[in-house]
């Protein structure tokens, strides 16, 4: 293998592998990128044997070729070089890097030793999605997630695909978020819908890799999901169990119905966590007759203090209390200035959402009190 | 050969042929699955990448070595195993809303941190028997009179018998009944004693002091800890006088009667006994049929008489204990799903209660009455009269009628004695327990070890 390649590319490159690689003591050679130049193509891949990830990168191929080396290596390599230019050659085993000025030899391992990473069965029927948009929908539900030991089909995103629309959703089970792509954001080839679980370490991967308003393509088979750009391809296995059916705890009546400034809201919130205890509680009121909302806490050992903010309110609202950061987490997911909050006494789910929102909500219940 | 031995023999020649790390990885929880007709051989890999490779670069192999057992084979299939797990529950119930589990989690948050009551117990789901009825009844007046009738309350009762239920219950009922006109404040004597210590090092024990005359119902649970810390004990003394004194309602529980705590100073102890002092005891047999009946209300879920019934005779003497062994059987049900016959819960039962009970030997007891007071076995059973061992040999009598009941000639026979005997130490013992705190203390020092051990 012979190649000439730009070193930002391939920095570029190998960082958004650089998180798939693993570390795994039977098989060390998961710690190696692999190298690949095909077809006037380098291809960089990197796998844990859970994810797998490959990242093509444009650069001159002189001789066709395979190598494996170190990503962690690579990477402080690109990371402090100057040269821009730099020459890849594998010899035997060995990764060569020459510049101008520069040359390093890396302990590699032989290619054939790198695991195959698994291609989707079925590479007809996908969805497509513009990054910037699936990488924005997926902050806003990955938000309502909370990594568990104790029911491990709730760390992930449900992928529910039906022909016009896809829906997001996750939860931790004390608050939902749901996201909903209409006909218009979305293409698809699909013959019929899906309904898939994504592991969350491989949702942070998107989210961490995927920039720009390139068109991400989601395709799957029954146990694996591919995301693919030009360049970067994600590949990752589906979490089986199943979602909770959550559409009957969606609220639809609520006690009060509340539209408030977000920006205030947030601060109202900020101020009860200086006062909140260790359960993080607020308390959430309306005070009879008046058009405002009153946001307050209290902790024995430091004392209270309560906010009022400008608000409409229809319906009445009795003291509830909230956990302040799950508040705090929807109202960074509702992006616009105007905030919907419709809650309900007893107990039941309050809702939060864009004043003029449709497409996405975040449902969180109260704590309950005595 | 089935399939299990046939792949066990293919994996021992495969191994030979790979590295240990190659093999490990790829094909360590690997199986054969199923032989189709036309000699198709169905192996099951954990996940995808192990399928990719060893499907690409160990498949002639496999097929070989299968070859050479098994004639017929022509062909290898791969599959991940997650299908095969998979198909089974993504074909139930999908629909199913999973509300239960919303709430659940969430009871975890639920103490009231002001009145540190947890609202879980209610003075509804109280079941009252005659072994309580008048500990219930002594509440029930305190709700409607607060400070006036009964004060201090003072219950007492083993473990698991539901003090802490009623006295949290009493808490939770004034609080929604007078709504915040009245403030009760549930507090464990474990935490009452932090927050003397916590003044005490801060040198601010006028707030600990304000914390607990703030109130309107101090309920104190477990009060026997509080015995021996002299300035815990004080501390208490004054707050229990401070809002004796302005009416306000105190409500103490404890696993014993007050005179029965030997630490406790005599103040304290003649304070105890100026209110109400009840008593819980075990709960009768028609008791803890509606304790399981209730509970498996609350939890919407059936069980046949028969099991109900089982519980409750094998299950006497805690309702905690109870509750436990429910839902143990709850548990398994809702796993299996299978309906619980007779049989299935004797074995849960007799799993979860024999810890507790069964182990205790008659030589166990004697052993824990010679190594507390320090002498041989050889003394304990011998005819020696000196004092030193007459007391620790009528304890031990006590104890082996007393946990064990065992029958008086039967007693006299272990300690090499006469019926009578047996029978005056039991109940000189017996009598003397009462009267004498020391005593009553190392007996149940004694009993602790032999339920330890």
């Amino acid at each position: 293998m012979k190649v000439v390649v730009i070193r930002t590319n391939l920095r570029d490159g190998l960082n958004a592998i650089e998180a798939a690689a693993g570390e795994n003591q039977a098989l060390p050679i998961l710690r190696n990128a692999l190298i690949e130049a095909s077809e006037g193509k380098l291809k960089l891949a990197t796998t844990n044997l859970e994810i797998g990830a490959s990242y093509t990168v444009a650069g001159k191929v002189l001789e066709d070729g395979r190598a494996t080396a170190p990503i962690a290596t690579l990477l402080g390599i690109m990371n402090n070089i100057q040269s821009d230019r730099l020459n890849l050659e594998s010899k035997g085993a060995s990764v060569e890097i020459t510049s101008d000025n520069y040359h390093a030899t890396l302990q590699g391992m032989p290619a054939e030793d790198f695991p195959l990473i698994p291609k989707v069965k079925n590479q007809t029927e996908y969805v497509s999605v513009k990054s910037e948009i699936l990488k924005e929908s997926l902050a806003q539900v990955v938000l309502a997630t909370q990594t568990s030991d104790l029911r491990p089909e709730l760390n992930s995103v449900l992928f529910d695909f039906s022909i016009d629309t896809l829906r997001f959703a996750a939860t931790d089970s004390f608050r939902l978020a749901e996201k909903v792509l209409a006909v218009t954001e979305i293409e698809s080839t699909c013959e019929e819908g899906f309904r898939v679980l994504v592991p969350l370490k491989t949702v942070h991967e998107i989210l961490r890799v995927l920039r720009g308003d390139e068109l991400v393509k989601v395709f799957r088979d029954e146990n694996q999901v591919l995301f693919k750009t030009n360049q970067f391809e994600l590949i990752s296995r589906l979490l089986e169990g199943n979602f909770p059916d959550y559409g009957a705890i969606v609220p639809k009546k609520f006690g009060a119905e509340i539209l408030v400034e977000r920006q205030e809201f947030v601060n109202a919130l900020k101020l009860a966590s200086v006062f909140g205890n260790k359960s993080n509680e607020v308390k959430i009121l309306v005070p009879p007759g008046k058009k405002a909302l009153q946001v307050s806490s209290a902790d024995q050992a430091v004392g209270e203090n309560s906010y009022l903010l400008p608000a409409k309110v229809e319906g009445k609202l009795g003291e509830t209390v909230f956990n302040w950061r799950y508040l705090l987490d929807a109202l960074k997911a509702v992006k616009t200035g105007e905030v919907f909050f419709g809650v309900n006494d007893e107990g039941q789910p309050a809702l939060l959402r864009g004043a003029k929102e449709g497409s996405y909500f975040y449902i969180l219940k109260p704590i309950l009190k005595a | 050969m089935d399939l299990d031995q046939l792949w066990k023999l293919t994996l021992g020649e495969i191994e030979i042929q790979l590295s240990r790390a190659n093999f490990a990885t790829w094909l360590k929880s690997s199986r054969l699955v199923d032989r189709k007709d036309g000699g198709t051989f169905v192996v099951s890999l954990p996940n995808n990448f192990a399928r990719e490779w060893v499907e690409n670069k160990y498949q002639k192999n496999i097929l070989g070595i299968i070859r050479n057992f098994d004639g017929s084979a022509r062909k290898i299939e791969f599959v991940v195993t997650g299908n095969f797990q998979a198909e089974a529950p993504a074909a139930k119930k999908i629909s199913a809303p999973d509300l239960s589990k919303f709430d659940r989690i969430e009871l975890e948050f639920k103490v009231d941190p002001e009145t540190n009551l947890n609202p879980r117990y209610s003075m509804k789901s109280f079941v009252v028997g005659p072994s309580n009825e008048l500990a219930y009844a002594g509440a029930t007046a305190i709700v409607n009179e607060i400070g006036l009738k009964y004060n201090p309350f003072f219950i007492y009762g083993g473990v698991g018998l539901g003090k802490t239920h009623l006295i949290q219950a009493v808490g939770n009922e004034i609080r929604s009944r007078y709504q915040n006109k009245v403030r009760p404040r549930y507090v464990s004597s474990e935490k009452f004693i932090s927050d003397v210590v916590w003044g005490i090092r801060n040198k601010r024990m006028e707030d600990t002091k304000k914390k607990y005359r703030d109130v309107d119902v101090l309920i104190i649970d477990d009060i026997q800890f509080i015995g021996g810390k002299e300035k815990t004990e004080e501390e208490f003394f004054h707050t229990f006088n401070s809002l004796y004194e302005a009416n306000k309602q105190i409500i103490i529980s404890s696993d014993r009667p007050p005179q029965s705590i030997p630490t406790l100073e005599e103040r304290l102890r003649s304070r105890f006994e100026g209110g109400l002092i009840v008593d819980i005891g075990y709960p009768e047999y028609e008791m803890r049929v509606a304790i399981i009946r209730g509970r498996l209300q609350e939890a919407s879920r059936q069980l046949s008489d028969e099991v109900v019934d089982l519980i409750a005779r094998r299950v006497k003497k805690n309702i905690r204990e109870l509750e436990g062994v429910l839902n143990k059987i709850l548990f398994y049900q809702e796993k299996k799903q299978a309906d619980i016959t007779g049989k299935v819960a004797e074995e849960i039962i007799d799993k979860s209660i024999q810890n507790a009970a069964r182990r205790i030997t008659d030589t166990q007891v004697l052993k824990a009455v010679a190594e507390f007071f320090n002498i041989s076995l050889g003394d304990l059973v011998s005819h020696n009269r000196r004092k030193e061992v007459v007391e620790p040999r009528q304890i031990a009598m006590y104890l082996l009628r007393d946990m064990l009941e065992m029958s008086y000639p039967g007693v006299g026979e272990k300690m090499g004695r006469d019926h009578t005997t047996a029978i005056h130490s039991y109940e000189k013992i017996n009598q003397e327990i009462n009267r004498n705190s020391a005593l009553s203390q190392k007996i149940m020092l004694i009993r602790e070890t032999i339920y330890k051990s």
